[in-house]
């Protein structure tokens, strides 16, 4: 009763400071809206596909409509064609205002269709994500127009073969003809998906169908821990003007102390995930209610370690200004490393090793085995036992360091 | 004189403070260092170091005999098995399977070769479909598995098309295509598939050509991106500091110190000149110590020396002048531990949100392009963008006159506010 009564006091006094409010729920929801914003969680464009610039100089020769048309056709990049300059579109590349140029020289059409080799240029940052697949998106759509082209000659050589004499209807038809079969191409290859985005049906290609699945359940595991602060600043507030000396002139006993400092800390972030969890499923459209239990059973493990680890700070902390020091530093290296901010799939093969050394990774694989591969309960089990072991470990540490003056 | 003895004294306090030495170069230091290990700062050549997908292939197609024996299937796997530094291949005997694998979190992609895939390959109305079945989580290794794939796939629907124009053209003039003269379209267009694949990665399709100011491919990928991230986090912590040392003053206040300061001969404009020099004075020593750290540790390129001036002038006065703004609002430290822990932060990562989206296809367009130019931040971080984009003086002349404006603003505001408050 009495960790209850102490825990108690220290939620009162949390939930009147205006800096609770702030890292615990506005902050996390203000960088899910950012952040899903910024990966495209609008959901509102017309078009996602990357903008590729096509500078015409070939005056729509039958090679330039048809190019156009196959990278039309492509679920990766989407033609502009420009009238500008060079050098504007070439500076709309660097700007990232488009993905990639494509130039088509004079004579282009005339030359390829005569046998000649004429590469068209193709002006891209390949160094960047979307320059590579803008790059890969043209690339295709070239080799399936120069694909055609050899189609038509064959045809042309097949039927000169026969005592046939092709002309330039003939050419011109076959190559209508290997444009348009390229638009049902006999071989082709499906991107299908497991879990959520499959049952979804959402043809976004190699972006998950919900940009907020990741920054959802990132920003619970970063903000998780930030949430921290207040309450492990409680814990030094206490020490410093000994309050903690003189409740233990009290029937407290130390145990009581500790447990309920580490209830109050437990309790906080539970609400705040139960809170973001709210949000995600009524706001963002994120079904974290379709595995109710492992959605439960992650909560309370997260906010376990959690507030080990905000015990831990509280114990550790000379002073407020090193609470908050204490806090942000394993908040960034935490989220950073553990996959908050960005899939640790694009991440280096050691950078995700190590990143499984730790509890958020393993938090973020445990939500997203829920969220988005649309798995059941017993998926959440591992994440679950690690985070619960992160918990007892940094618990008994944070117990073994506690100070009362 | 009294006014730079303030300022020193000042400047020597934030320097041996815990804050200022954790938030304002630790955890920038800390936050590239993080991204520069995440991006490939420990692959051998200083690339990108993509991890092994694993694949779970399973071919159900089978050897032809009419077409020589081979099967596309086994080629496919065959391809995928030989990049062994890419992919990790498995085999599974069936498509169910093969998901399972998926969604045991066995593999990362399965691909799924339908039985007749030779047969459809090589008839006039085959049609077949190979399935490339993945993670939802992950988007870089499927989207590899799916390119080559594509590639291969591509040569022989090619092929199929060929031979179908050459058979739809004949037929149309009433000459039926022969076995032999089919075989040999197929051939012919897989030597010149052959030849497109083999000579140097399509080059005789595309002139490649980087962007005026765009990075050039053989440009250290890790190292490049780390420059950016270390820039993003200077711009963000250099406004931390800013605040951070403008609230020096509010401590000072509550402390009674500045009251009992007013009381000495020195004056007023004296005393706060002073903690104002004390405040870019600090945002100085952090740029300075933390383009130093990247010069030194990422060999970070900077960009000219004269447009780079202008950026490090625009931010240290921008962020001094914001903070000592955002203080002069504030009653007491309260409010600005809540305003530094909250506000400064989604400011901060509002502005610097281009970051974040460096490396992910599509990212950051529309909306989410502009809305960092609402803060100060944003424009700090524009300027130094088309810095080490290789902007010259001309190109961030507009930003810098923006960002000298809002200082001007900023800075104005916020000592009459002080001065009217201490008055």
């Amino acid at each position: 009763m009495r960790i209850i009564d102490l825990a108690v006091k220290d939620l009162k006094q949390l939930v009147r400071s205006w800096m609770t409010v702030v890292f615990l729920v506005i902050m996390p929801i203000g960088f899910t809206l950012f952040f899903g914003l910024i990966f495209g969680g609008t959901g509102g464009e017309e078009d996602p596909r990357l903008p590729v610039g096509l500078i015409d100089r070939d005056g729509g020769s039958v090679l330039s409509v048809y190019l156009i048309d196959l990278l039309d056709a492509s679920d990766a990049i989407r033609p502009v064609v420009s009238d500008e300059s060079v050098e504007r579109v070439e500076k709309k590349v660097g700007d990232e205002d488009l993905a990639a140029a494509v130039i088509v020289p004079a004579g282009y059409s005339e030359q390829v269709l005569a046998g000649k080799d004429v590469a068209l240029t193709i002006i891209v940052d390949s160094a960047t994500a979307a320059g590579s697949t803008a790059q890969s998106g043209v690339q295709t759509a070239v080799t399936r127009l120069r694909g055609a082209v050899k189609a038509a000659q064959l045809s042309a050589e097949a039927f000169e073969a026969t005592g046939g004499s092709p002309d330039d209807a003939f050419l011109a038809d076959a190559l209508g003809k290997a444009i348009a079969a390229w638009h049902e191409p006999p071989l082709t290859v499906a991107a299908t998906q497991s879990g959520i985005a499959a049952e979804a049906e959402d043809e976004e290609g190699p972006v998950v169908a919900n940009a907020y699945a990741q920054a959802s359940p990132g920003m619970m595991v970063q903000f998780s821990i930030a949430g921290i602060i207040g309450a492990a600043q409680i814990v030094v507030l206490e020490r410093k003007s000994r309050s903690l000396q003189r409740l233990l002139t009290t029937a407290i006993s130390r145990v009581e102390i500790v447990v309920g400092h580490y209830l109050t800390m437990f309790v906080m972030i539970f609400l705040q995930l139960a809170l973001l969890v709210g949000f995600g499923q009524l706001a963002l459209g994120l079904d974290y209610l379709r595995e109710p239990v492992a959605t439960l059973l992650l909560a309370v493990t997260m906010s376990l370690w959690t507030a080990s680890l905000g015990l831990l700070i509280g114990t550790l902390a000379k002073t407020e200004e090193q609470a908050i020091i204490f806090s942000m530093i394993p908040m960034f290296i935490l989220s950073g490393m553990g996959g908050a901010w960005m899939p640790l799939e694009v991440t280096g093969k050691a950078f995700q090793t190590a990143g499984h050394l730790l509890p958020t990774a393993w938090a973020m694989d445990g939500i997203q085995n829920i969220l988005v591969r649309g798995l059941g309960l017993e998926s959440a089990l591992l994440p679950a036992g690690i985070m619960t072991a992160y918990g007892i470990v940094l618990f008994a540490l944070a117990a073994w360091r506690f100070k009362f003056e | 004189m009294k006014t730079l003895d303030i300022a020193f004294k000042d400047l020597l306090r934030s320097l041996r403070n815990y804050f200022f030495l954790g938030f304002g170069i630790g955890v920038p230091v800390l936050m590239s260092v993080i991204f520069y290990f995440a991006f490939g700062g420990l692959a051998s050549e200083g690339g990108f170091d993509i991890p092994q997908v694993d694949v779970s292939v399973v071919n159900l197609d089978e050897p032809v005999a009419e077409y020589g024996g081979s099967s596309v299937g086994q080629m496919i796997g065959q391809i995928l098995e030989e990049n062994e530094s890419i992919f990790k291949v498995t085999h599974a005997e069936s498509a169910a399977g093969a998901r399972t694998a998926v969604d045991n979190q066995e593999a990362d992609v399965a691909v799924i070769i339908p039985a007749g895939f030779t047969v459809a390959a090589f008839d006039l109305e085959g049609q077949a479909e190979i399935e490339v079945y993945q993670d939802p989580t992950l988007t870089l290794g499927p989207s590899i598995v799916r390119g080559i794939i594509s590639q291969i796939v591509d040569g022989f629907a090619g092929a199929g098309i060929a031979v179908r124009v050459v058979n739809d053209q004949l037929d149309e003039q009433g000459i039926e295509l022969d076995a032999d003269s089919r075989w040999r379209v197929y051939a012919d267009y897989g030597d010149w598939a052959r030849a497109l694949g083999e000579n140097e990665r399509f080059n005789s399709l595309l002139a490649i050509q980087s962007p005026a100011g765009g990075k050039d491919e053989d440009v250290n990928s890790a190292l490049a991106l780390v420059g950016g991230v270390m820039t993003g986090m200077m711009v963000f912590y250099a406004f931390y500091t800013g605040a951070a040392s403008a609230m020096g003053i509010l401590q000072e206040k509550e402390g009674g110190t500045l009251p009992r300061l007013f009381t000495t001969p020195t004056p007023m404009s004296a005393i706060l000149g002073g903690k104002l020099i004390a405040v870019f004075a600090l945002v100085v020593v952090q740029v300075a110590v933390l383009m130093a750290f990247s010069s030194l540790i990422f060999r970070t390129d900077w960009g000219a020396p004269g447009s780079l001036s202008l950026a490090i002038v625009g931010l240290v006065v921008l962020a001094a002048s914001f903070g000592i703004f955002i203080m002069s609002w504030l009653k007491d430290t309260r409010q600005a531990g809540v305003v530094i822990g909250g506000v400064m932060t989604v400011l901060g990562m509002v502005g610097i949100s281009s970051v974040f989206t460096a490396n992910v296809p599509g990212a950051a367009g529309g909306f989410a392009e502009t809305l960092p130019l609402f803060v100060p931040q944003g424009w700090a971080m524009h300027t130094w963008r088309l810095v080490m984009d290789g902007g010259n003086v001309g190109d961030v002349l507009l930003p810098f006159a923006v960002m000298i404006a809002l200082t001007i603003g900023f800075f104005t505001v916020g000592v009459l506010r002080f001065r009217k408050r201490f008055a």
